[in-house]
């Protein structure tokens, strides 16, 4: 199933790009989504440990798993204000 | 990865708390890239005769970062997560103190230095909840809305 990855902040810088579109089996985690990215974009992998994911409008963890059509997005640390 | 953000332990509570109660707390939100207009924010307050309490906090952008002079800062925003994140602060706020309204402003884009980049007021009946609730949105949102600030040098 294909998966939409919308990149803010510096995760955009590490690759180069906003968006992507991913393929992943279904019943994949979030957890298997990021280490195909990783393998993708080998400069987000450093960032691995402070990296933020949201599915939709809502914070996700590593264990959440991805429905086709999901629409993930990547970030740092926030720094409202 | 980092830790969820997210309230995991009050997630539940804050939906099955939703279905209980009225929402009686005034809350406004913008997230825009125009200048905070402080002077018609204050014309749009609304106080009943009960509150006893306004606060306004106003966040304003410094002319240096890490020691270094800057112009401004570029603010960065995922703005329909960003709506929803605010949107589970205020349910924090109205679940856990009799504030009667909360109003934030968060510019967005490029902010001169020297220049607001925030806008906070909360009214409550005394100035305990009114302070509390104020500085608990504001850890909150530094902690889960998507926002992202660039210096933008001299």
């Amino acid at each position: 199933m294909r998966i939409r990855v919308h990149f803010y902040s510096y995760c955009k810088d590490l690759t180069g790009c906003a968006s992507v579109s991913e393929r992943v089996e279904p019943g994949s985690r979030i957890e298997d989504l990021l280490q195909k990215l990783f393998v993708r974009f080998p400069r987000l992998a450093p960032a691995q440990k402070s990296l933020l994911v949201a599915v939709g409008v809502d914070y996700q963890g590593a264990d959440h798993v991805l429905q086709e059509g999901d629409e993930v997005s990547l970030f740092p640390p926030v720094q409202g204000g | 990865m980092k830790s969820d953000p997210s309230y995991p332990s009050d997630k539940s509570d804050v939906s099955a708390c939703a279905g209980r109660m009225t929402r009686n707390m005034r809350r406004e939100l913008d997230i825009t890239t125009d200048k905070i207009d402080e002077l018609a924010l204050l014309q749009r307050r609304e106080l009943a005769g009960d509150m006893g309490a306004v606060l306004c906090f106003l966040g304003v952008v410094r002319g240096t970062e890490q020691g270094r002079p800057i112009a401004a800062i570029d603010y960065e925003v995922f703005a329909r997560m960003a709506r929803r994140q605010f949107d589970l602060i205020f349910d924090q706020v109205e679940k856990r103190w009799p504030v009667a309204s909360v109003r934030l402003v968060h510019r967005v884009g490029r902010v001169a230095a020297g220049e607001p980049s925030l806008w906070v007021e909360t009214i409550a009946p005394h100035r305990e909840e009114a302070f509390a609730a104020c500085q608990f949105i504001i850890a909150e949102m530094k902690r889960v809305v998507p926002i992202w600030k660039n210096p933008c040098p001299v």
